[in-house]
Formats: structure tokens, C-alpha cells, sequence
């Protein structure tokens, strides 16, 4: 269990190149903390650099209040678990999870308790004395964390684990990386692409891109009150409809008071738009009603979504629930509540109050 | 092909059993001529049949050698082949092992150059250096001796590349997670690369004995002293005789030998070798 103290860290690859470009994070005790971002936004950098398997250019690293800059994987009391597992094929299962702790001089007899402990939390006891090849990709998975949890490390940094996984076992290894970390209470900081999986997991989510940190927080701060175009467009599924305010103006629509002057994109989630067939209820106060006509259904089990054409505002998705009894062509018209409203600055893309 | 038709069954039976044939008829013809008495295979008619003379013909090359030839016992140019390949095989397979490891996986001044260095001397056989090799030697004094048969053989861009190769298909991450499990480049070489080159070694020590056990023009350069002879050079000094025909039953017996040893060899690690070929433990 340590803290992990990020300042002003930078990565610049010879050639000029940078992927990092300034990141100051701190992340407490026991935390689990979740990168996420497109791919090429640096996430996993930052995460390799934390484990020393790249150099940092320019700041600090402090795991536990320790300056690890220089110091070796090794050295950091740190256990990774990488994207393709990596476990090394020509041992079994048992030597993929000795190895790390023979190579520290530990004790055979507490070797072999910390081997027996962590195959009954991840039950893979009877598989131990297979060789990775012989085992499903999902097992596959729990040995690379079984691999991690015997070295009983103060960090853990997991690089996209479960994206080799088909969708069915993905859900069910993430609640059991959830419980795991809550169980053994230490820092974890895990990188992915998914935002749904980085929603479900995270203590605190940081969305990053081009190598910054767009906005950092509890997972559902970020989901209601994005700061930045970035984070509203990347945060959701489906994502938040983005809506040109100047087509809209020059459409001749007249947007309410409340919206601030420099607005550029007007954003409003799925879920926040109400849809009528006929004219508005009564009692409901829309800042925006936008005649549209429906394209297509999806029917999701649950809920569906329904992607109405406007004119002005291109295709908006609205999430419905249940079985949304409409069909293709019908006329509707969508009615977006001020409140739900998000509005973004026109060139800096940055979140403007409503007033 | 999953075909189930008979004539075409048989048509290609036919082609293998005749392109057997071609290859192993000289071989059958060497063993019949072994086992004939001396001057049976140059009278005219050449026999077919395996003769009465095996006995004869092979204890004798055991026990003397020719002796008219200069040619020492069949013992003792087995073992020096034998030495001169198994030398040739380990020092080829553990430089080349050790080069690629460095290049793979160090970053150090000059590794491109190095490499390329290393890959240049692909386009050079030993034939194309003799020369100035057995200069070399000779000026090192390693004329007629073990090291000088063997230490020109052993520098092998060959192996080099292919090591090269196999390590530059595993992955990046391996690597990582042996650095983040606390390994240094020494137990990442012996814990984890070794065990995963082990059948490409296992391909390439076949590969190495052969080439070693068959070296011809080299011995024949640099040894002169009939101790050091190795057994296929040794068959060319038995057939430059003065004075007398070769005695084609005493060569034919010692050819017959000089073939047993890659065969066993070829044999025991046929089902490794075949691996090492075709798939990599990944």
C-alpha cells in the first residue's frame, strides 16, 4: 500500500517527439485509479513509466513518498500485469508465479504459502502445474494476476488486462478486480480504452489526451459535469450529442438567454432528451425543441435507442426505455431540457457556466 | 490433398519409390563394394550382391587402416571428425546464441555495425577466405591440431541471424515482465531465453554436426599429421595412392562409416528437429 506522487512528469522521445506533456496526479493510499483515453493519448506511457520500463524525461515519480525515477522495475515494489499476459511459456503456472519471488531470495517455505494463497483467491489451484498454453485466455488472465498478487507489491499497474477477453468474461473479471483490490486494499492503477470498464472500476477516473490529463475525478462527477468538450464526447455510451450552436443560429433557431454568448457546441446526453410525438407537455419548460424524423431503432433488450434526424442539428441519439414503439420516418420532435444542457467555448472547447 | 483415388495412390508411389531408388542405388552400390574382396569392383562386371568379405574389409580398417595410404585406423579419424564436429555444433551454437542476445537485447555504441559486420560475413564461406584463414592459422601455429581444425569453422553469422530472428519474434513484454519480476539480463538469458530456443538449438545442432562432420577442404589444409586426419578427408587421402589402385573395398567400408554417424544423428533428433523447423513455442 503506498501513495503514488506524479509531478510535472514529461516524456520526450528522441526526435523531439512528446507524448507526455506535463502531468501532475496524486493518488492515495488503497486508491484505484483507472487512465483513460484514446488510443495514442499516452495513458499507457504514463503507467510504463510508473513501473521504470520507460525513462521519464523531465518531473518526478514517488511510489510511497520514495523518488523512483531511477530506480529499476524491480526496485519499485511494483507488479504489472500486461496486455497480453506475458507469462512465460515454458513454465507451468506454479513457475510463472514462483519466479518473480525466487529471484528476490525468498524463503521456499514462504514461496510456497504465497503461491498456495494467491492460486485459492483466484482459483486456479488446479491448473498450477500446467504450462500457460494449456489454459483458456481467461485463466490465462487470472495467472498474470496471480503473478502480480504473490509478490505482494505496494502498487499494482495493470495495462489494459482485459481487453483480450470476449465481452461475458470482461464484465465478470472486472467485478472480480474490483473485489480483489477492495480485499487486498492495495493501489492500483489500471489503464484502458473502455470507458465502461473505466466507469465500473474506478475510485477516481483521469481521461487523458494528446498526453495531458483533460479532467480527473469520481467517475460519476466526470459522467454529469464534464470540464472539456474532450471528456463530454469520450465519456458514455452512446456518447453525448454535440450540437453546432452556429448551425443552429444560422438555421434561424433562436437559442434561449441562459446559453452563454461564446458557446460553440451545445452537448446534451442521451437519456436527457424528452421525445413527443405531438405538440409539448404541459408544465415542461424545453430551452430547445428541434423538429426531427426518426432514421433508426435499435432495440438494446432493455432500453432503445433511437437516432432522430434534424435538419439544423445533424443526428441525435436518444436513449428510450423499454421498447420504444416508433418506426423509421415517423415525425417527432425532441425537447432538451436548459438544465441538461452542456455548453463548450468555441475555441478552447472548455466548459462555459450557464448563466 | 485428401484425395481417395487408387491409380493416383499408385502413380505417386511410384515417383517416390523411383526417386529413392536414384538416391539410395550408390549408396547400395558402396556397401556391395565393401563387402567384396579387394580389385572385385574394377574387374569388368560390376556385383550387385553383397559379398562375402564384410568381415574382412571392415575389422581391417578397424584395426590398421590402409596402410598403404598413410591413412591411420578408422577409429581414430572417427573420433577426430567427431571431436571437430561436436566442437564445431557447442562454440557455433554458444557464440551465436550469445551474439544475438547482445544485439537483440543491449543498446550499446556500434550494435547496428556489429550486426552488420556479423551479417557481411554471411556472403563469405570458409572456401572464399581460405587463404588468408590459413595464413592465420599457420602464423598462430595451429597447424595440425584441434583448435586449428575447429576455431576458423566456429564464427557463424548463419546462427547468429537465426537466433537474431527467433529472438526478435517474442515479445516485447516478456522481457518487461521478467525486468518487473526481478531479473537481470544474465538470469533472463539462462531462466528464459535458453529454455525457449531450445528447439531451435536442438534444429541447428543437426544442422552444425553435418556441416562440421563433412568439412573437407579445411582439414585437408591444415593437417598433414595423419593423427588429426578426420574420416572424410581421410577417404581422399585412401584413394591417392602411388604405385597400386585404390583399394576400392577398404574406401567403400570406410565411406560406409563415414555416413553412420550424421544418420544416427539425423534419426535420434528427427521429431525435435522437425519442431525446431516449424513452430516456435510462443
Amino acid at each position: 500500500m503506498a501513495t503514488i506522487d506524479i509531478a510535472g512528469v514529461r516524456k520526450t522521445y528522441p526526435g523531439g517527439v512528446e507524448v507526455i506533456r506535463g502531468i501532475d496526479l496524486a493518488i492515495g493510499e488503497g486508491e484505484l485509479v483507472v487512465l483513460v483515453g484514446p488510443s495514442g493519448c499516452g495513458k499507457s506511457t504514463l503507467l510504463r513509466m510508473i513501473a521504470g520500463l520507460e525513462r521519464i524525461s523531465a518531473g518526478t515519480i514517488a511510489i510511497g513518498g520514495r523518488v523512483v525515477n531511477d530506480l529499476e522495475p524491480a526496485d519499485r515494489d511494483i507488479a504489472m500485469v500486461f496486455q497480453n499476459y506475458a507469462l512465460y511459456p515454458h513454465m507451468t503456472v506454479r513457475g510463472n508465479l514462483e519466479y518473480g519471488l525466487k529471484n528476490r531470495g525468498t524463503p521456499r517455505a514462504e514461496i510456497d504459502a504465497r503461491v498456495q494463497e494467491a492460486a485459492r483467491i483466484l482459483e486456479i489451484d488446479p491448473f498450477l502445474d500446467r504450462k500457460p498454453r494449456q489454459l483458456s485466455g481467461g485463466q490465462r488472465q487470472r495467472v498474470a494476476m496471480g503473478r502480480a498478487i504473490v509478490r505482494k507489491p505496494k502498487v499494482f499497474l495493470f495495462d489494459e488486462p482485459l481487453s483480450n477477453l470476449d465481452a461475458k468474461l470482461r464484465a465478470h473479471m472486472r467485478v472480480e478486480i474490483r473485489r480483489l483490490q477492495r480485499a487486498l486494499g492495495t493501489t492500483l492503477v489500471y489503464v484502458t480504452h473502455d470507458q465502461l470498464e473505466a466507469m465500473t472500476l474506478a475510485d477516481k477516473l483521469v481521461v487523458m489526451n494528446g498526453g495531458a490529463i483533460e479532467q480527473q475525478g469520481a467517475p460519476l462527477d466526470l459522467y454529469a459535469d464534464p470540464q472539456t468538450l474532450f471528456v463530454a464526447g469520450f465519456m458514455g455510451s452512446p456518447g453525448m450529442n454535440l450540437i453546432d450552436a452556429d448551425r443552429l443560429r444560422a438555421a434561424g433557431t433562436v437559442l434561449p438567454d441562459a446559453i452563454p454568448a461564446g458557446t460553440g457546441v451545445i452537448g446534451i446526453r442521451p437519456e436527457d432528451i424528452r421525445l413527443e410525438h405531438g405538440q409539448l407537455e404541459q408544465g415542461v419548460d424545453p430551452a430547445l425543441s428541434l423538429p426531427a424524423r426518426v432514421e433508426a431503432v435499435e432495440i438494446v433488450g432493455a432500453e432503445s435507442l433511437v437516432y432522430a434526424a434534424t435538419g439544423t442539428a445533424g443526428v441525435i441519439v436518444l436513449r428510450q426505455p423499454g421498447f420504444w414503439p416508433g418506426r423509421a420516418d415517423t415525425p417527432v420532435t425532441l425537447h432538451l431540457p436548459l438544465a441538461r444542457l452542456h455548453c463548450f467555448g468555441k475555441e478552447s472547447g472548455r466548459k462555459l457556466r450557464l448563466s | 490433398m485428401i484425395e481417395n483415388r487408387p491409380w493416383l495412390n499408385a502413380l505417386t508411389h511410384l515417383v517416390l519409390i523411383a526417386g529413392v531408388a536414384i538416391v539410395v542405388l550408390p549408396v547400395y552400390l558402396a556397401f556391395v563394394a565393401s563387402t567384396h574382396p579387394d580389385g572385385a569392383f574394377v574387374s569388368g562386371v560390376m556385383p550387385l550382391l553383397p559379398g562375402t568379405e564384410f568381415a574382412a574389409n571392415y575389422g581391417e580398417m578397424f584395426r590398421s587402416g590402409m596402410a598403404n595410404a598413410g591413412t591411420p585406423p578408422l577409429t581414430l579419424m572417427l573420433g577426430n571428425a567427431l571431436v571437430m564436429a561436436v566442437v564445431i555444433t557447442v562454440g557455433k551454437i554458444a557464440i551465436s546464441i550469445t551474439s544475438a542476445f547482445a544485439i537483440i537485447y543491449f543498446r550499446f555504441p556500434g550494435r547496428v555495425v556489429f550486426f552488420w559486420m556479423i551479417f557481411i560475413t554471411l556472403m563469405l564461406p570458409v572456401e572464399v577466405r581460405i587463404l588468408p584463414t590459413f595464413k592465420v592459422v599457420a602464423d598462430l601455429g595451429l597447424l595440425n591440431s584441434y583448435a586449428g581444425l575447429t576455431l576458423p569453422l566456429i564464427a557463424s553469422a548463419t546462427a547468429t541471424f537465426l537466433f537474431r530472428q527467433f529472438f526478435m519474434t517474442l515479445p516485447d513484454e516478456l522481457t518487461e515482465a521478467a525486468r518487473v519480476d526481478g531479473a537481470g539480463p544474465l538470469r533472463f538469458f539462462r531462466d528464459i531465453l535458453l529454455p525457449l530456443s531450445r528447439t531451435n538449438i536442438a534444429a541447428l545442432s543437426v544442422i552444425l554436426f553435418i556441416y562440421g562432420w563433412v568439412q573437407y577442404l579445411w582439414p585437408l589444409l591444415v593437417t598433414t599429421d595423419p593423427r588429426y586426419y578426420t574420416i572424410v578427408m581421410g577417404i581422399k587421402r585412401m584413394v591417392a595412392v602411388s604405385d597400386a589402385d585404390p583399394q576400392w573395398n577398404l574406401v567403400m567400408a570406410a565411406v560406409m562409416l563415414a555416413m553412420l554417424p550424421p544418420v544416427v544423428v539425423v534419426v535420434v533428433m528427427q521429431r525435435l528437429f522437425v519442431k525446431g523447423l516449424v513452430e516456435t513455442e510462443k
